[in-house]
This record gives C-alpha cells, sequence and structure tokens, in this order.
C-alpha cells in the first residue's frame, strides 16, 4: 500500500528577507531535521556574509583588503570568483562592489535621498570590480582602492537558495521548493501529482496580481524588480537596482526575472539584465546556455506593462524541465521575442 | 475564574468598541472645579492615604470629572497638603479615616495606604456603605481573604475594585486579545521583571516616623518587593493563563542595601501553573537596567511588554500536513523583513519613526493585526486614568469592574504565597481545587 507523503513547510526569517522551505517525503521529523539544517547553514552563510554584521567574514575583508591581502575560506572564494565572473562578462552591469552607491542613495538605512552629481562622481571613484584582485592560489583577495565595499546582495540569496538545494538532494529529497523572500527561488523535482511547481509572477503593479504564473521544475528562477525598495521625490520615483558605471537609478524597467540551472547565477543575472535592459541581454544569452530571461517593462502611462522574453543561444535539453508561462491579464501588451509557440518553452534548462 | 475571564473579555471588547467614545471624553477637564460643575451627579469620594502613590492617583482623578473629592484623609500631616495640592480641590481633610467614613455624603473611597491597613480600610469602607478602590496588593494575610469576601457578599451592590491597573491599559488588553485569539500558540511561559537602581528609603526628616515613611521596608506592615512590584506582574501571568499558580518556589534576600530594613532587596520566584505552564519573576533594587517588563512566550510568537510598548515577535512554526497541497508561490523582487526581525510593533504608529520601505513594511504588520481586529494607532490614555474612570463607571453605570475581588485575591494570595516560598525555601503549594 502507497503511504501519502507528509508535506513539511517552514518559513525562517534570514538575510533581511524570509526564506519558505516546502518539502515532501515520508517521514514528518526526516523532513523537520533537515529543514533545521538548511536554515541553520543560511544562518551561517548570513554570519560569514552580511555587510550588516562587523564581525562577518564579508566584513572582515572589507575592512583589510586595501591594506593588504585578504586569506578567504573556499567556499566564499568560489562565490566572489563567481561575482566577479559576472560582473565581466556583464562589462560591470552586475557589481558586487556597488554597495557605497547604495549608501549615498540612502537605501542601506530604510529611507532614500537624492545625492548629488558631485557626489555620486566621489564615491564613483571607490566603486567597480576592476578594483577587486583574486588569487586563485593562494585564495586571497586585494582591493587596490581604499573604500570598496563587497556587497554580496545580489547573488547571496540566490547562493543560499543552491546551498539549501545542495542539502535537499544530499538528503534524498526529491520533491521541495526553497524561496528567499520570493526574489530568488529552486523548484525540485514536482509536488506529488503535478508536473512541476505553479509559481505566480508578480505583476509589477500589484502586490496582489500575477502578471504570468509559471510551471517550474528543477531550475531556479530570480527576479530584480523596481516595486519594493524605492522612495519618492516629488512625481520621480528612484528604485534601489542601481546601474553600476552611471551611479543612478536603473529607469525604465520594471522588473527582469531570469530562470537558470543554479539559483546564484539566476541571482546575479536579473540583476545585470534588469541594468543592461533587454538590447544588451540579448547580446549576453546569444553567447550564452541554459537561459530564459523575462521582462516587464513600463508602456505608456498608468499601469501598463509590455514583457519581452528571450532565451539562450543554447538551452540543452535533458528533458527534465518544464518551464511554461500561461498568459493570465490582458493589460500587458504580450511582446514576445524568440519564443517558441503553444506559450511552452519546448527547451529545457537542467542542472 | 470563568465569571471573571466573562468580565474581562467583556470590557476589552467595550474598550476597544468604544474607543473613540473614551476618547471623546474631556481627557483633562482643568481643574477639579470645572469638572465638578460640569457634572451633578458625580461619584462624591473620599481619599485615604495620599502619600506618593495616593497623590498620583489624586493628580488622575483631577481631570475627571465623573468623581468629586470631598475629603483626604492622612496621618502624617506632610501628606495631607500633599493631597490637597495633588486634588486642586478643597476636600475636608482628616486624620482618622474613621471620621472620614462617618460621612453620610461620601459614596466612594479609594485607598492608597501601607499594605497591612488594606483589609481593615476596605472592610470598615464597605461596612461603612462606601464603594471601595483599594490599591494592590488587595490584603496583606492570608486569613483576610476571607473575611474580605463574606464582607463584600453582605455588601453586594457596593462596587469593589482592585488597583490593578495593567489591567485597565489598552496596551495590556490588546496583549491579551493577541494571547485569546492564539497569536502566540501555546504559552508556557511568562517572564516578567521590575529592577530598579534605588534604595526604596525615602527622607525622613524626623527619625520618629522612620517606619511611617519607610514602611515598604518592614515586614510588619509590608509584603517587600513581591508585594509592591510582583503583584502587578503575578496578575499579569493570572490573567495570560486564566488560572491561578498550584505552587511557587523562590528565593531572595537583603544582599545590597544592608541598612536595617527588613524587606529583601532582590527576590525571584517561580510560579507554576496547572498543565506545565510557569510564570518567572524576579526584581531587584541594585540594577535598573530591564525596569518594568513581561515576556509571553508561546509556540507560535513572543510577545514583549513594557509599560508603553509591546513587541511580537513570530515563531517559526513548520506545518506539517499529509498529502499534496495545492502549491502556488510568488515570485517577485525581495521582500523585505528587515523591520519584522525586529518584531512587529503593538502600536504601529508610535514605533513608525523612519520612512520609505520600513514603514512600508510596519504599514503591513498593521494591516495584519487590524486583520485580527486588534490595531491601535497608540496607547489612548494612561492606564491609572483608565482603571478611576472604569471605578466611577462601575458605581454610576453598573459597568463590570475591571479588576474585581476574585482577580484581586487571587493576585493577593499569589504575593502572600511567594513570600512564604522565599522565607521557608520550601515548595508552597495552593489548596486542591475542589471540583
Amino acid at each position: 500500500m502507497r503511504v501519502a507523503l507528509t508535506r513539511y513547510e517552514a518559513f525562517h526569517q534570514a538575510m533581511g528577507t524570509e526564506f519558505t522551505l516546502v518539502t515532501y517525503g515520508e517521514d514528518a521529523q526526516y523532513l523537520t531535521a533537515v529543514g533545521r539544517e538548511i536554515f541553520e547553514e543560511i544562518d551561517r552563510l548570513e554570519a560569514q556574509m552580511s555587510k550588516y554584521n562587523p564581525k562577518s567574514e564579508l566584513s572582515v575583508i572589507n575592512r583589510s583588503a586595501a591594506r593588504r591581502s585578504v586569506c578567504v575560506e573556499p567556499k566564499l572564494f568560489e562565490l566572489l570568483a563567481h561575482a566577479v565572473h559576472y560582473s565581466q562578462s556583464t562589462e560591470g552591469a552586475f557589481d558586487a562592489t556597488a554597495g557605497p552607491l547604495m549608501k549615498a542613495w540612502g537605501f542601506f538605512r530604510g529611507k532614500g535621498r537624492v545625492p548629488r552629481n558631485s557626489e555620486i562622481a566621489k564615491v564613483l571613484r571607490r566603486v567597480g570590480y576592476r578594483h577587486l584582485h583574486l588569487n586563485r592560489v593562494d585564495r586571497t583577495i586585494r582591493f587596490d582602492v581604499h573604500g570598496l565595499e563587497l556587497d554580496l546582495g545580489a547573488i547571496g540569496k540566490g547562493y543560499a537558495v543552491d546551498r539549501a538545494v545542495d542539502i535537499l538532494r544530499y538528503y534524498g529529497i526529491t520533491r521541495a521548493l526553497v524561496s528567499s523572500g520570493t526574489s530568488s527561488l529552486y523548484a525540485l523535482g514536482a509536488p506529488p501529482g503535478a508536473r512541476g511547481w505553479s509559481i505566480r509572477l508578480r505583476n509589477p503593479y500589484s502586490m496582489q496580481r500575477a502578471a504570468d504564473v509559471i510551471c517550474l521544475r528543477n531550475c531556479s528562477l530570480s527576479t530584480s524588480g523596481n516595486y519594493e525598495k524605492f522612495f519618492k521625490v516629488g512625481a520621480k520615483t528612484y528604485a534601489h537596482i542601481l546601474d553600476p558605471t552611471s551611479g543612478k537609478p536603473v529607469e525604465n524597467m520594471l522588473a527582469a526575472i531570469v530562470l537558470a540551472p543554479h539559483a546564484c547565477d539566476a541571482d546575479a543575472l536579473s540583476t545585470a539584465f534588469y541594468v543592461q535592459g533587454v538590447a544588451r541581454s540579448r547580446e549576453y544569452l546569444a553567447t550564452s546556455r541554459n537561459l530564459i530571461a523575462l521582462f516587464y517593462l513600463p508602456q505608456g502611462s498608468g499601469r501598463k506593462f509590455r514583457r519581452v522574453i528571450l532565451r539562450s543561444g543554447s538551452t540543452n535539453s535533458t528533458g527534465a524541465v518544464l518551464a511554461r508561462i500561461a498568459k493570465r491579464k490582458a493589460n500587458a501588451a504580450g511582446v514576445r521575442t524568440r519564443r517558441s509557440g503553444g506559450g511552452t518553452f519546448s527547451r529545457a534548462i537542467s542542472r | 475564574m470563568k465569571d471573571r475571564d466573562e468580565v474581562t473579555r467583556r470590557n476589552f471588547l467595550k474598550t476597544a468598541a468604544s474607543f473613540a467614545a473614551v476618547a471623546a471624553l474631556p481627557q483633562v477637564a482643568g481643574t477639579s472645579d470645572s469638572a465638578q460643575a460640569a457634572s451633578n451627579d458625580a461619584v462624591r469620594y473620599g481619599f485615604i492615604g495620599t502619600g506618593t502613590q495616593g497623590c498620583t492617583l489624586l493628580r488622575f482623578l483631577a481631570t475627571i470629572p465623573e468623581g468629586r473629592c470631598l475629603a483626604t484623609c492622612d496621618i502624617y500631616p506632610p501628606n495631607v497638603q500633599k493631597g490637597v495640592e495633588a486634588i486642586g480641590a478643597k476636600p475636608d481633610t482628616y486624620d482618622d479615616y474613621r471620621r472620614l467614613l462617618d460621612r453620610k455624603d461620601v459614596d466612594a473611597v479609594l485607598i492608597a495606604t501601607p499594605l497591612y491597613l488594606h483589609a481593615r480600610m476596605t472592610m470598615d469602607a464597605l461596612d461603612a456603605g462606601k464603594h471601595v478602590f483599594i490599591e494592590k496588593s488587595m490584603f496583606f494575610k492570608e486569613a483576610e481573604a476571607e473575611q474580605i469576601r463574606q464582607a463584600v457578599a453582605v455588601h453586594p451592590k457596593q462596587v469593589l475594585q482592585v488597583g490593578l491597573h495593567r489591567r485597565s491599559g489598552v496596551l495590556f488588553q490588546i496583549a491579551i486579545e493577541m494571547v485569546r485569539k492564539g497569536a502566540l500558540g501555546k504559552i508556557l511561559l511568562v517572564q516578567s521583571r521590575v529592577t530598579t537602581n534605588s534604595t526604596w528609603r525615602r527622607p525622613v526628616a524626623d527619625a520618629k516616623f522612620e517606619r511611617l515613611i519607610n514602611w515598604r521596608m518592614y515586614r510588619e506592615y509590608s509584603g517587600g518587593l513581591m508585594a509592591e512590584m510582583g503583584s502587578h506582574f503575578i496578575d499579569i501571568a493570572n490573567w495570560v493563563y486564566e488560572a491561578e499558580p498550584v505552587s511557587v518556589i523562590g528565593t531572595g534576600g537583603i544582599d545590597y542595601w544592608k541598612d536595617g530594613r527588613e524587606t529583601q532587596d532582590n527576590v525571584q520566584a517561580i510560579f507554576d501553573y496547572p498543565d506545565g505552564r510557569r510564570h518567572t519573576f524576579n526584581s531587584m533594587l541594585f540594577n535598573g537596567h530591564h525596569a518594568n517588563g513581561v515576556v509571553i512566550m508561546g509556540d507560535q510568537g513572543t510577545l514583549e511588554l513594557k509599560d508603553d510598548r509591546g513587541i511580537y515577535f513570530r515563531e517559526p512554526v513548520a506545518k506539517i500536513s499529509t498529502g499534496a497541497a495545492k502549491e502556488n508561490w510568488w515570485a517577485g523582487a525581495t521582500v523585505s523583513k528587515a523591520a519584522m526581525q525586529k518584531g512587529i510593533p503593538i502600536f504601529p504608529e508610535r514605533e513608525a519613526k523612519d520612512s520609505g520601505f520600513v514603514d512600508r513594511e510596519l504599514g503591513y504588520a498593521r494591516r495584519w493585526l487590524a486583520s485580527m481586529g486588534i490595531y491601535q494607532p497608540e496607547e489612548p490614555y494612561d492606564p491609572y486614568w483608565g482603571e478611576l474612570v472604569n471605578f466611577f463607571a462601575s458605581i454610576r453605570e453598573g459597568k463590570p469592574v475591571i479588576a474585581p475581588l476574585e482577580v484581586g485575591t487571587a493576585d493577593a494570595m499569589a504575593v502572600i504565597n511567594a513570600n512564604r516560598a522565599i522565607d521557608t525555601g520550601q515548595k508552597v503549594s495552593w489548596p486542591k481545587k475542589v471540583a
């Protein structure tokens, strides 16, 4: 006789947001224990990577690396190398050194301000991945300018989701969803009786409405959007995603969503694509693999947006993935690019 | 116990529902003269014991037109003068409370005297036909519980209210609503404390008044920290658990202020309630860092309460179920929980000093509280003011007494048993209730 699966759902606050974990398995106690392991790992990562915690390894690096080479823990070093790779490949659209800009715009303290151009120019002198030097041989990092600050906010949550998935796989869990405050999530397998995990992509203008619904399996999804952290001065809205080259908030973009085999990649690229815009992202995708990008762009005045969907030049099929976009509301113009027919991505992305 | 809960619950609902009405009352009516003019059917009262606490109450009374102070009484002449100044009117003054009770035109008395006098004065006042507001703890000796109960039974139409003022505070009423509505889940621990960096000693100009002025430090008159401080939070725990303790252990001593005092300068007690629920209380006079506070801890949440603020923290509780559920999850930009990690304030507007997205987050918290019907923008009035308004409303309109005999008795008994546990070093158990 087949035993009904047990469903475990838990929340955990870390990294300034709330992580969600859903798992299916046979034993509630086992699932609970695995959940504990995952949240402990996420807490450990936060303690290591937090820029708010002065004793974190990241804070130690930020304080010391301009004066001397700092030896880095192997996994963090890998993540930093990954971050530098994405900075290089996106020509700085993703940049883990943009923290001082965020500070200048007041996003760290929960309220915004518009800095003068001269202030931005001054801050930009100590921003830029090119000032960051990794030495693989002795696993050290060094900054060549004082005041440089690493900030893993645009990659760390995705990375944490990946580590959670590693733990799930290690313990033999085959059906799970991990989400870091909705911005990065990974769908492992599918819930019982379903083809995948049903994910509603938030309408950029409305918290309660879905712009699209995606069915996701063995795939990660990350979102960078302008609608959670922003401030207004007069009629102008300033969102928290800054272009690291201009030092100013990105305009004319509502959200960029990336599907990728790893959440860490999806996380970094959703920020990069948000900053780069559609045209440059298309160029990027032409030479990359296993990626799908979805953009919500403002259209005219009012609360309308249009949708652009891009796929990477090469999308490997292992048959494991299903990503289907069901169109919801007709208020999106629904401009679709390079999209296969029938509303279904015929190609798969696999981890 | 059941009746008491009904009473308090009803009261809360009324308080919540009539929030606008309460706010519309003249909060500060200026002097009591104008207040008296405003109300011909005001409760005519006398005030016994115009020391520090008495004057605190008198200053609130001066703003409440539903009551009119005809007389005050204190055996210490400087206090008599202070009391008259506090009420801001011209009451007749007495040095013998029995003369005050003899007055036929006095409907009610408020008593804020040293603890050892509470029971005697309460019973005398009831016998004299007065409504009684008695400061906490309600009585000093175990035997007095029954004596007061009998006196109340003989005078069922007279109001008896105990001065457990937090019962009249909106903050604590909301806290209890959250408890009742399950926001904290299964509650197994209440931690409370009153800490102060103070000698407790009041200056005495003439040595012959030492024991009179510093009565709190002498065991002949006082239950020490447990009575003066502990009684407040013992009552909160009783209120949370809707029960009385079943036993208590405790310890304490005169370990810091070795100045001839007889009551302890630090006490610790653990009260056991039915079903494995506990309340730990500690109080001290050598460190004031934590001041007043109570933490209510359940398996789904924690509520931290101080006198002017309450913060709710959600426990991360896993949900276990069987079979497939409808899996509909959201993806979008990172949902901020930075402010949530600091807890959800009961009075969000009071805490919302920031701006931007932290504010928006508190807005969500506010909506969440409102969805449970427990949103208050801020504390609308001082709990002292609230308890006194309630006392007059009980007399004039028959409104339920917010801290009645049963509440005061349970509270005072726990104080007595905790002090007994501390003094003997033995666990003290309550007599088994006959079912």
